[in-house]
């Protein structure tokens, strides 16, 4: 019985470590896409066509708020995932509520700075540089949505099933996701909007 | 239980530094967040020693999320997620760098704006989306200019904004003609130099305004101006 326990337990840990391998190669070629719009928009960022340039458009303390919050959601998730290790429920919950909370306002930010540069007429077709920053600040903002989502879903599952190995196992593919998207904000915040008052 | 007890306490001391690399961590991001955000804000070095500066400090913030945050190489050997790791940076600074190479290559040799110039000329484009974009339209007196044994006559041509100006090239050899004061060439309305070959001629639009030298780019002495009033 221990043995045959011993083993199922090992078997468990390697179907668990596959799992994360694979979710990490995930990664891995997201990253790879998110370097092609980068590579694309540090191409491109001069082309205005004649309208508004990074640094007419952009507000440095707005994206700074983003960055402090996307890192702090960042440092949350991690204590959070601590707390499903170690099977708190309780703390998990309120660990991945707050870094909810926290990319949901993350995302009224951006979502309210796309607004305002669409209303004053700067919209994905006004030039090429436009296209090139909507079409990067926006894919990140689509996985956020994404990992929010996918956030939301997983506390609901928590709340009905309770914390078993499947959702810490979820959680931490989860907060892989979460760091990631971290690492490319940070990329977005220097060289699409620091770069532009460079 | 006992001989569980040693087992839980290296857990919770586990958990314990883990909870310590994050606190690190979060404060490391912070510090590498401020430092480049007041640096461009207080604008006490630009340029490309800023932009580097700042670019450096993107990457050891992306360090400290992989190895305080991700603990990338705490792992299970052999690493394979590192080494995956690894192989995406490499093949993201080919990408990027690659790009930004070429590109930028391809702009040093093709100044867009004049390239823009010369092409709504050449194929007579007025205007995109309601904005003139200075083509010149319909027909408009023409002008000629004669090179002839290293001489161009007249060597001086007045003429309206959007007349054409014929250059020939009666000479036994081929012509170079830019526009400027040698050796300092200029371009005018998209054009950086009109290769005219002997016996040949070319004609442009004189689509901006003001006065402008041109000479061979082989033969300096062999030079003329045009003036264009609007």
């Amino acid at each position: 019985m221990v043995i045959a326990k011993v083993i199922n337990h090992h078997e468990e840990e390697a179907a668990n470590d596959r799992v994360l391998f694979g979710f990490w190669v995930y990664l891995m070629t997201d990253l790879l896409m998110f370097s092609v719009l980068f590579a694309s928009y540090a191409v491109l960022h001069n082309n205005t066509f004649g309208g508004v340039s990074g640094g007419q458009l952009f507000s440095l303390p707005i994206a700074l708020t983003e960055t402090l919050l996307l890192l702090t959601s960042s440092f949350t998730v991690g204590i959070g995932m601590i707390a499903a290790r170690q099977r708190d429920q309780l703390k998990t919950l309120i660990w991945f509520g707050i870094t909810f909370v926290l990319g949901l306002v993350f995302l009224f930010f951006e979502l309210r700075e796309f607004a305002a540069f669409i209303h004053e007429g700067h919209t994905l077709q006004s030039s090429a540089f436009l296209s090139a920053f909507f079409i990067l600040v926006g894919t990140h903002g689509l996985h956020i949505t994404s990992g929010l989502l996918w956030m939301g879903t997983t506390m609901a599952y928590i709340l009905k099933r309770g914390l078993n190995t499947a959702l810490v196992r979820k959680l931490t593919m989860l907060s892989l996701f979460w760091h990631f998207l971290d690492i490319v904000w940070i990329f977005i915040f220097t060289i699409v909007y620091l770069a532009a008052f460079v | 239980m006992i001989e569980q007890s040693p087992q839980t306490t290296k857990k919770s001391q586990h958990e314990h530094k883990t909870i310590e690399s994050y606190i690190i961590g979060f404060i490391l991001s912070l510090i590498f967040t401020l430092i480049p955000y007041n640096m461009v804000v207080s604008h006490s070095v630009s340029g490309t020693p800023l932009l580097l500066t700042i670019l450096g400090f993107a990457v050891l913030q992306m360090l400290v999320q992989v190895l305080f945050f991700l603990h990338l190489g705490r792992g299970p050997k052999p690493m394979y997620n590192v080494g995956f790791f690894v192989a995406t940076v490499g093949i993201i600074l080919v990408v990027v760098g690659g790009s930004i190479v070429i590109i930028n290559n391809l702009h040093y040799h093709k100044l867009p704006s004049d390239q823009v110039k010369k092409l709504v000329n050449d194929e007579a484009i007025y205007q995109i989306g309601g904005l003139k974009t200075g083509a010149c339209q319909g027909q408009h007196e023409g002008h000629t200019v004669i090179i002839k044994n290293g001489q161009v006559s007249p060597t001086r041509i007045l003429a309206i904004k959007c007349d054409r100006l014929t250059i020939v090239n009666e000479d036994k050899i081929a012509r170079k003609i830019t526009f400027g004061t040698h050796p300092e060439n200029q371009v005018y309305a998209g054009m950086s130099e009109l290769m005219i070959r002997k016996g040949l001629s070319k004609t442009i639009t004189l689509s901006e305004d003001g006065t402008y030298q041109f000479h061979d780019q082989l033969h300096p002495e062999t030079a003329g101006s045009f003036t264009v009033v609007p």
